[in-house]
């Protein structure tokens, strides 16, 4: 019988570790319960950021999330990058491996995005048996984000949340549901997103997700880069009711404040845990002011700057 | 390959083709290149890609084109603050849609995104007459240690290594020195520039908006200590030094080549050297001595 998260622990309430940070964490050693890295920033630092994160890895748990694994793509799976990840998981004691139900690129390049598939059987098999060749070399289950995106495919013959919820039976893999992005997917494809949290198989996720994003007025991105919105913590609460409570973090990756204003946002999801409160129908509704004139940058890439003296 | 997958392929060909395409998705959809992979007119386009109520086809696949080159650009001008001041927003963002074209990533981390600017902007620099240093070659030489920064900073250091001791150094005998070579640290790294461009970067790094420098011959090492990337300017002997060290030769020959430079005067010479090897084995330049 399959257990709850796969069988892993709910951690609490993480956030998302970042350069700009560093120095707070290492001084204060705030009471945050986990932190997840960004994969491909670390594994192959001989540097400063690998030195500090073996100092967070000694006091709190990690989790690694990747940003290119290009899952989806067509181009071969890169063993090497497999091997590097594996070798980075060992040496922090990750929890898990997460990355994106995404192509990143094709043809040997990467664009550094994470870019949707069209889905349909087809494609459901590719990555089923792709997820299965790196579940085999990570010799452990691979963890699955539903990504945001900003275009449907007319090849597409099911919903993302069909198609997510059958290729984690189907590959046997965890999922890190994103309420934030079902939120982001929803109002731009013009979905319903209690159906797709409601059609999760609960017990297979294993995190969750939580981050703010921009209105564009006719559009939402996922800019990471503000507080999470009502409807994306009424998600959470549902998500919370479904699962039973599952490790949950915040992103804020654009504009990122002070440490205790990030940790902050991420406690609030204490007021959504309560089992009797009820999920308002209303408030799945976007109240932001549109800003129709930004120029949001989807996820923005995490880069880390030398520092020189 | 099935067909299925092939089917795909091709989707994830033409839609790279078109996000990456420099001059915008219409033109990207109307290139030889995408049109190879899927033949359709920008009004076809709703056979690939759905419309929502909000927005066209084309405009959805617009977010994604956007997004590649701000996101790509925003990392290149957090790798290159300096070199971004010294160009201006503008003129940085026109070379880096250039480079992208150029040297698209390949790599699945950002780290490497960078690495052949420099170089690109030495691929393209404008050939002078008489091979003149100029403005363009200072611009290139910003590059240039922006990206030894960053390769320093992240790359292997001595900071879990044992660095050459007072004790080691005192323990041998000085008729034995000659015949050794000495290690270099993984981190340093020995410059030469055309001009101070170490101080523009720090200025500009620290937020000013320094003025571009005369020309002046610049010498640089370059090295980390407790995870911080450390730059010294040096005097053109320590450079001539320091190179023929780096390039293998044992001590002896070294110091034999360089008193025949005639860089310095012989009488100079000898409180120099104690001076320059106590400061150079301080600073962790050094990690080890070998006798062959």
């Amino acid at each position: 019988m399959l257990k709850p998260r796969l069988g892993y622990d709910n951690l609490g309430l993480g956030v998302g570790l970042r350069t700009v940070h560093f120095a707070h964490i290492l001084e204060h050693e705030p009471e945050v319960d986990w932190f997840e890295i960004i994969s491909e920033n670390f594994m192959d630092s001989e540097g400063r950021p690998r030195s500090v994160l073996e100092q967070i890895a000694e006091r709190y748990p990690i989790v690694m999330h990747g940003v290119s694994l290009s899952i989806g793509s067509t181009d071969p799976l890169n063993r090497d990058y497999l091997k590097k990840l594996k070798s980075l998981a060992e040496s922090v004691n990750a929890h898990w491996i997460s990355d994106h139900v995404c192509w990143t690129g094709v043809a040997g390049r990467n664009t550094h995005d994470l870019l949707p598939i069209p889905y349909n059987e087809s494609t459901l098999s590719h990555l089923v048996k792709r997820i299965r060749i790196v579940q085999e070399i990570l010799e452990r289950p691979l963890v699955l984000e539903n990504p945001s995106s900003y275009l449907e495919f007319k090849d597409s013959t099911m919903t993302e949340s069909e198609f997510v919820c059958r290729m984690a039976e189907e590959a046997e893999c965890g999922l890190l549901l994103d309420v934030n992005n079902v939120y982001v997917s929803s109002v731009n494809h013009e979905f319903d997103p209690v159906k797709y949290v409601e059609a999760i198989p609960a017990k297979r996720v294993v995190q969750c997700h939580l981050a703010g994003h921009t209105n564009c007025g006719t559009h939402l991105i996922d800019t990471h880069n503000g507080q999470v919105i009502d409807p994306v913590w009424e998600l959470f609460q549902l998500l919370h009711q479904r699962t039973g409570g599952v490790s949950t973090l915040l992103e804020w990756d654009a504009d990122i404040p002070p440490f205790p204003v990030v940790h902050e946002e991420v406690l609030k999801a204490k007021n959504y845990m309560d089992e009797k409160l009820h999920v308002s129908e209303k408030s799945f509704v976007e109240k932001a002011v549109a800003n129709t004139s930004s120029t949001a940058i989807p996820h923005p890439a995490s880069f880390i700057t030398a520092e020189v003296e | 390959m099935s067909d299925e997958s092939r089917n795909l392929d091709r989707i994830q060909r033409w839609m790279q083709t078109v996000i990456c395409w420099p001059s915008g998705v219409e033109a990207g959809i109307a290139s030889e290149e995408a049109q190879s992979k899927i033949p359709l007119q920008s009004s076809e386009l709703d056979t690939v890609i759905t419309a929502s109520s909000q927005l066209t086809s084309q405009e959805r696949l617009g977010i994604y084109a956007n997004a590649y080159y701000a996101r790509l650009l925003e990392c290149l001008s957090e790798e290159y603050p300096a070199l971004v001041c010294a160009m201006g927003k503008t003129a940085f963002g026109a070379f880096s849609m250039e480079f992208l074209q150029e040297y698209p990533s390949t790599s699945y981390t950002l780290c490497e995104l960078g690495a052949h600017f420099p170089q690109f902007l030495k691929e393209t620099k404008p050939a002078t007459e008489d091979g003149e240093v100029n403005w363009t070659d200072f611009l290139i030489e910003i590059a240039w240690l922006e990206r030894v920064y960053s390769e320093v900073f992240d790359g292997p250091g001595i900071e879990r290594e044992t660095v050459l001791s007072a004790e080691t150094l005192n323990s041998i005998a000085p008729e034995v020195w000659p015949e050794l070579r000495l290690k270099m640290a993984p981190c340093f790294r020995l410059l030469e520039f055309q001009f101070p461009v170490h101080e523009y970067i720090s200025n500009a790094r620290q937020g000013n908006s320094p003025t571009i420098p005369e020309q002046q011959i610049t010498y640089l090492a370059i090295t980390r200590r407790n995870f911080i990337v450390r730059r010294e300017s040096i005097s053109q002997s320590e450079y001539f030094l320091l190179s023929k060290l780096e390039q293998g030769l044992k001590v002896g020959d070294a110091i034999t080549q360089f008193a025949e430079s005639g860089l310095m005067e012989p009488d100079e010479l000898d409180v120099n050297l104690h001076q320059w090897f106590r400061h150079w084995m301080a600073s962790g330049f050094f990690i080890d001595v070998c006798d062959s």
